[in-house]
């Protein structure tokens, strides 16, 4: 019944994003449209990602965790940043409020990701007789993995599209936004230096984006606040 | 801004709440995070299938795909789903013996040997005394198998880490009364093989090698000749398998040894004897020695008169102080007393004990259970060297799963070849009752104990069936090619198998055990899942629109109804 395993973890791992589109208000105001020129700019991301890692990046046979390897994979992580603040600033949506605008293209970004990093592995491994605890802990990924997109897309419109911020919570949005920016960084961290199987960083990346999410959410709030 | 405190706290209990579902997948997933193993391949060999006129024996199927059980299942339990892991060390000779008598169905069989009996592993040959065990346990399992009519598939395959910690696994489900099946989870084995075909037409091969004599002036074809013949093909119970060590690979280093030691005697013709020497590698020595039979008739007619005598060696490798001579002459044939007398002085000398038995052939029975009754059938004086006292079954003693390499003594088989040497020699250059040692020890005709070991060693790890031999097998070339190093000319025949025994192809095979979820996991699986999806699309409805949204999601809107009406 390996299908089925197929079936449960394509739910995992691709549900989160089509329930949370149908569920706020973001069918209502039909902003399908932005999800989907996100989506586009993240493939031009992603492509333009590739292209720099292997310009730049040398391939170590061992798991061995170099700090300058690493930190040019961050910097070249910050690509996505821009990607993030083209879709962002630069489309031009139609009226919708802002409110909305970070939801979907955060929604749009994280079902890119999906779609490409996950999709394939998925299709090829889930379907075999034999079971592993990986697609399930993938798709788990998947979920934080959208937790954070949307985050970092909400950070990142207080940070772009907001003119006047109260001074004090500034530098707390621009930490958040580079802590999430440099998770994928932080994983490679725990896997290589500190051995951490798959289980435990899931579990952790879990943890951080719902806390991540929260402190996203109390920010944009807070910074609601003057305009009201 | 009493509301908004409500709204809040009730925010966050519903994050809390949402927290549940991904708390409980992660206590399921460190509760089962032993489960992560990934599938193993495993080399396994299968039972020999093979007909005798048409009566099927052995294995007669060989794909498997079935869940694996052991021992330790409920008595009464069906088990023609499943495929029972067998180890040697825990086997019970009477519950297979029963099982296959009883023609009760079964899935599939899986015999796990412990490495010491892989070939090539030369090393292991501590703890002998349970080794010992194991092989007359072995022995017995074998006989049983070949000569049963199995209709399931049955393989053998050696133990390791990953099989010894699946059969751990599946005796504790076992034990626990969970029969592995569609529903409970467990390992699934999977051999994905065709259905074995027979093979069409079986060769077997004979190289026989020639070394001429020095003749007297003029009449060299009446010089005699002395022959030494061995079978080097095996069967047993798996084909992949059978390397026979002692049966017959020590009877092949023999016969290879006393051929070069000839050859540098006979290099030089002040010492090359009035006596051709004609060695013979034969092959269908299980089978009533066919083999020898068909060369035998090749041979011309003339040749095989001026056969003085032969010497066939079966079996010289795990002796100690006795070796037989076995005959179909009477003893008191003076050919025969003459050979043995040579061969029990020579063995006097070197320190041990020859024998001579005597069994009448009995020409109405096809059995044929010494290759020197085939010589005895067609009027050649023969004799078989071996240190088997008693007439080998058919099928038996011919390279069993037991049969290997640390069966062997080295020392053995170099007493062997300086029996037969200066057994040889004495008739040849007329030294009986003389006390000359021509191949004595640190001479240049010494017995090379390396060239002995590495022969040994080398037949120890080749399988050789003879069905399963093509007609330019790298072993067959390698042993034509050292008999072309000693002798004058070589000449190798290839003929058909025929008659009454068929054989059926696929005797190796990858088994790849899978560890599978069950599909009440997966329904679980999908379970939480939709109630987490539930639980996430409630949580953003009521984040984002209110808990009232939500309601009136499920509520039909009887209110608009009367409203309108």
């Amino acid at each position: 019944m390996t299908l089925f395993h197929f079936f449960n973890c394509a739910i995992l791992t691709f549900g989160p994003h089509a329930v949370y589109y149908s569920a706020t208000p973001l069918s209502e105001y039909d902003t399908l449209r932005t999800s989907v020129k996100a989506g586009v700019v993240y493939l031009a991301t992603a492509l333009v990602k590739l292209v720099c890692l292997a310009t730049f990046l040398q391939v170590s046979e061992t798991e061995v965790f170099d700090p300058y390897q690493e930190a040019l994979k961050a910097m070249i992580g910050f690509i996505d940043v821009a990607g993030l603040y083209y879709a962002l600033a630069q489309l031009t949506h139609r009226n919708i409020s802002q409110n909305h605008k970070f939801q979907a293209v955060g929604l749009g970004w994280a079902f890119a990701d999906s779609v490409l990093h996950r999709l394939a592995p998925l299709w090829v491994g889930a379907r075999g007789l034999e079971f592993t605890w990986d697609y399930v802990l993938q798709g788990l990924e998947a979920n934080a993995n959208l937790v954070f997109t949307i985050s970092l897309a909400a950070l990142g419109s207080l940070m772009w599209l907001r003119k006047n911020k109260p001074k004090s919570l500034i530098p707390i949005i621009y930490t958040c936004a580079v802590i999430i920016a440099t998770m994928p960084s932080i994983t490679s961290y725990l896997k290589r230096v500190m051995g951490w199987h798959f289980p435990k960083i899931v579990g952790f990346e879990l943890v951080t984006s719902l806390v991540m999410a929260f402190i996203s959410c109390q920010l944009f709030s807070l910074c609601q606040r003057p305009s009201l | 801004m009493a509301d908004e405190k409500k709204s809040k706290q009730r925010h966050r209990v519903m994050v809390f709440e949402s927290m549940y579902p991904v708390v409980a997948l992660m206590l399921i997933l460190v509760a089962c995070v032993e489960l992560c193993d990934a599938a193993t391949v495993v080399d396994v060999y299968r039972l020999i299938q093979y007909d005798i006129s048409g009566v099927p024996f052995g294995s007669r199927f060989s794909s498997l795909n079935h869940h694996a059980a052991s021992l330790s299942f409920q008595r009464g339990a069906d088990l023609s789903r499943s495929v029972l892991i067998l180890p040697l060390r825990e086997l019970d000779i009477g519950f297979v013996r029963d099982y296959i008598s009883q023609k009760q169905s079964l899935g599939g069989l899986l015999i796990l040997l412990p490495q010491t009996f892989r070939p090539g592993n030369i090393d292991g040959g501590s703890q002998s005394s349970e080794n010992d065990g194991f092989r007359n346990l072995l022995a017995e399992l074998e006989k049983l198998l070949v000569h049963g009519n199995i209709p399931f598939p049955v393989y053998f395959a050696f133990e390791n880490e990953e099989t010894d910690a699946m059969l751990a696994d599946v005796k504790k489900n076992d034990a626990l009364g969970q029969q592995a099946t569609a529903t409970t989870g467990g390992y699934k084995l999977v051999i994905s093989v065709s259905e074995p075909r027979k093979i069409a037409s079986p060769t077997i091969t004979n190289i026989q090698g020639w070394l001429p004599g020095s003749r007297a002036d003029g009449d060299s074809n009446q010089l005699p000749t002395i022959a030494v013949v061995a079978s080097y093909d095996t069967f047993g119970a798996a084909p992949a398998l059978s390397v026979g060590s002692d049966s017959n690979g020590s009877g092949v280093v023999s016969l290879l040894e006393v051929a070069r030691l000839f050859s540098i005697l006979y290099s030089n013709p002040k010492t090359r004897g009035r006596y051709n020497l004609l060695f013979a590698l034969t092959s269908g020595g299980p089978y009533n020695y066919e083999g020898t039979q068909k060369w035998l008739k090749s041979l011309d007619q003339r040749m095989r008169e001026s056969i003085d005598y032969a010497i066939c060696l079966n079996s010289v490798g795990s002796w100690d102080s006795e070796l037989l001579i076995h005959v179909s002459k009477p003893p008191d044939n003076a050919y025969i007393k003459q050979i043995f007398e040579g061969f029990s002085n020579v063995g006097q000398d070197l320190g041990f004990q020859v024998g001579l038995k005597h069994k009448k052939i009995n020409i109405s029975n096809s059995r044929v259970a010494w290759e020197h009754e085939q010589f005895s059938r067609l009027r050649v004086t023969a004799a078989t060297l071996s240190e088997l006292s008693t007439p080998p079954e058919l099928l038996e003693n011919s390279g069993s799963l037991s049969d290997t390499r640390q069966l062997v003594n080295e020392d053995a088989i170099i007493k062997g070849v300086k029996l037969v040497a200066e057994s040889l020699a004495k008739h040849i250059y007329g030294h009986q009752g003389k006390d000359i040692k021509i191949f004595a020890d640190d001479s240049s005709l010494a017995v090379n104990p390396f060239y002995v070991r590495s022969w040994l060693d080398l037949l120890s790890q080749t399988p050789r069936v003879a069905p399963f031999l093509l007609k330019n097998d790298p072993l067959i070339m390698a042993l034509k090619k050292e008999l072309e190093d000693y002798t004058a000319e070589v000449s190798v025949q290839h003929e058909s198998l025929d008659g009454s025994f068929t054989f059926y192809d696929s005797t190796k095979a990858s088994l790849n055990i899978y560890q599978v979820a069950s599909v009440t996991f997966d329904l679980l699986l999908l379970l939480v899942l939709g109630s987490y999806l539930i639980v996430l699309f409630s949580f953003l409805v009521i984040t984002t629109r209110g808990l009232d949204d939500l309601i009136s999601l499920f509520r039909r809107p009887p209110s608009r109804k009367v409203k309108m009406a």
